[in-house]
């Protein structure tokens, strides 16, 4: 019997990203790898891509980690839990293991959408037993707050910084959930820390089923993103209200968005609070905040289509 | 003229763009953002591109493209990116395609640490990736020569058609410190007629590293040994200081040449006869000056952060004629000027 996603169940339950570790504070990525993790019930093992959490979460000698956990290159968190898993299906074939153990890879942006990008996407086609979660803070900002391929469009950083001529970057941002969707694996979905228990469901669902799964988590950089330190879950609901991150999944090909926000608030809303985007506020750039809003509304419009659409689809269920 | 102010890996930048770098591919790895991020500003202003890969694999590749174009194109990255550009690496020597590559080191191997090292100097010179093949390296110890050298890298890959190497260290790309930023000044260098972006007598040209003919590849192989003898002859450079009388003498490049000499300055200050030989080329390494100083009893000591690299050479060089001893700190160390002069006093009489 799996622990009852309350509040009340789940404190009881042993947090398995401990304190002492060396993230910043306001920092959006350690609460999601502690729901992450609290929302099993299986043993984990997990495997870490370069980036914040992995070098502030193992400080040679120490780990915050109270579960069996593996580093290896940027690119590789997908490619080295693939071996650990192949491994794991080996001895329980072999009758030296008998666990029902889950793998679970957590990636930056950085390392999910650019680099670790061909290894998940090996990952995912090889069918491999695991979930990958990806926390996008939207640029490398364990390096210095470079821009990656989740960057937003127009946000400053220091290999895209605003300035008289460019203001910020000028490509939207890759959509990594889709493209991951695209790979016909069982289970994707988008999730957000500010809906703790639409986060907990889906990782819960995603270990109970067999095969690749993959999930997209928003974890705001408050360095990054120029934010007030307290404000990382107030910024991943605005995201959520805006339908900048929709809250949804996608199983066996039906996408169903899970959280619907009761009124879609204005993108400015969401860009306001951060820092990154001020110049977009000055009256030159206002057709950046248009283009923005735009490509908001048409992916959110899409998204509603394609959740009517493969509704249609399903076979209805006896 | 005036002296600046600047960081090391900001230096190094400013000198791509001034010595005419018209691409820039990058990716980020600490300790050397600061060149990435520089050049997305400063290139474009100048009139260039600067590029952020989605990884070391596509801005080295991204580098093989402008470069088999004609521009003067660079990157940069730190040992574990400089792993992962050597498949890159490979196919510009082979193809004979300039181009500057920055490694600014730390510790390895894995993912070791982001302070200063000089690990890769094997990798660096030895060829790094698959094939027979040399980088021209260069080692800077100061500002001054991240600055010089990397201008003299841009005109020297171009004349020899073969990548180069700055090979930096995290103390050099993160420090501060003054020097002059010499004007740049074209040396002739014979027009790029090799390079993809004209086929004025409807003649395409032929960029590539595969020979599949019948002895083809060996053929390929003589002519680039060949390149590389003559930078044997023609491309040594190496510093010495305090080396005539010398009973021992330092060998060190980079930022271990800094360190050593504070360690020889102080020795002489005491009449002791310690010298410093510092290559300033790793490849092609300084051997025959080395071999023109080994016998009559003096002794060499090669004195590196790593666990013992270039002392190879270094004895290779001297081929018996004087003992080589080594003393380094590998990823992880760095030798202070005061524990160099403790071991060096031992040697000396």
């Amino acid at each position: 019997m799996a622990t009852p996603l309350s509040l009340k169940e789940l404190s009881k339950k042993e947090v398995l990203l401990t304190a002492g570790h060396r993230m910043c504070s306001g920092c959006g990525a350690p609460p999601v790898v502690k729901m992450v993790l609290l929302a099993s019930d299986y043993p984990v093992v997990a495997s870490n891509a370069t980036g914040c959490l992995e070098v502030s979460t193992c400080i040679s000698e120490y780990t915050a980690w109270k579960i069996p956990w593996i580093h290896n290159a940027f690119e590789n968190a997908a490619a080295s839990l693939s071996g650990v898993e192949t491994m794991y299906r080996s001895l329980k074939k072999q009758g030296k293991i008998d666990k029902e153990i889950k793998f679970i890879a957590f990636g930056g942006d950085g390392g999910t959408y650019d680099i670790g990008f061909q290894s998940l996407s090996g990952a995912m086609e090889r069918g491999h037993d695991m979930l990958y979660i990806c926390y996008d803070n939207g640029a490398y900002m364990n390096t210095g707050i470079q821009r990656s391929s989740a960057t937003p469009f127009g946000a400053d950083t220091t290999t895209c910084p605003a300035g008289s001529v460019v203001p910020g970057k000028l490509q939207q941002r890759k959509d990594l959930t889709k493209i991951m969707a695209a790979h016909g694996i069982p289970y994707v979905a988008q999730a957000s820390p500010s809906s703790w228990s639409d986060l907990m469901k889906k990782v819960r669902k995603a270990l109970e089923i067999k095969g690749p799964k993959f999930m997209n988590i928003i974890a705001p950089c408050n360095r990054g993103w120029r934010s007030r330190t307290d404000d990382a879950i107030l910024l991943s609901r605005l995201a959520v209200e805006t339908c900048y991150w929709p809250l949804y999944e996608i199983e066996d090909g039906v996408t169903k968005i899970t959280v619907k926000p009761k009124e879609k608030k204005p993108l400015v809303d969401f860009l306001k609070p951060q820092g990154r985007f001020k110049h977009m506020f000055a009256p030159e750039n206002e057709w950046m905040l248009k283009q923005a809003q735009e490509e908001v509304d048409k992916n959110w419009e899409r998204l509603l289509k394609e959740e009517a659409f493969t509704a249609s689809l399903e076979t209805p269920k006896e | 003229m005036k002296k600046i102010l600047m960081r090391g890996n900001e230096a190094i930048a400013e000198a791509a763009v001034q010595a005419g770098c018209a691409f820039y591919a990058g990716y980020p790895i600490t300790p050397q953002n600061e060149i990435p991020e520089y050049m997305s500003w400063r290139l474009p202003e100048a009139g260039g591109t600067f590029i952020q890969a989605e990884s070391e694999l596509s801005a080295i590749n991204m580098v093989y493209g402008a470069s088999a174009c004609g521009a003067r194109a660079m990157t940069s990255s730190s040992s574990p990116g400089i792993s992962l550009k050597q498949e890159g690496i490979s196919f510009l020597a082979g193809a004979e395609l300039p181009a500057v590559i920055v490694n600014m080191q730390r510790g390895g191997p894995g993912l070791g640490n982001i302070s200063a090292s000089q690990a890769d100097y094997f990798q660096a010179v030895k060829g790094g990736g698959h094939g027979d093949y040399r980088l021209l390296v260069y080692a800077p110890y100061n500002l001054q020569e991240l600055w010089d050298l990397t201008m003299l890298a841009f005109d020297k890959a171009d004349e020899y058609r073969n990548p180069a190497m700055i090979l930096g260290d995290g103390i050099l790309g993160q420090m501060m410190e003054p020097f002059t930023p010499t004007p740049y000044v074209k040396p002739d260098l014979p027009e790029k007629t090799w390079a993809l972006n004209t086929c004025k007598d409807g003649k395409p040209n032929v960029i590539k590293s595969l020979f599949m003919g019948e002895g083809e590849l060996e053929q390929r192989n003589y002519m680039l040994q060949a390149k590389y003898q003559k930078m044997k002859n023609k491309e040594i450079r190496f510093q010495v200081y305090d080396i005539e009388d010398a009973e021992l003498i330092v060998v060190a490049f980079g930022i271990a040449a800094r360190i050593a000499t504070a360690a020889v300055r102080k020795l002489r200050s005491e009449g002791r006869k310690a010298g410093l030989f510092r290559p300033v080329t790793l490849f092609p390494f300084p051997e025959e000056q080395l071999n023109d100083l080994a016998g009559s009893g003096r002794k060499f000591i090669a004195v590196e952060l790593n666990a013992g690299q270039m002392v190879e050479d270094v004895k290779l060089a001297v081929n018996g004629k004087s003992e080589v001893l080594f003393y380094g700190r590998p990823g992880g160390g760095i030798i202070t000027p005061e524990e160099l002069y403790e071991k060096l006093s031992g040697l000396l009489s």
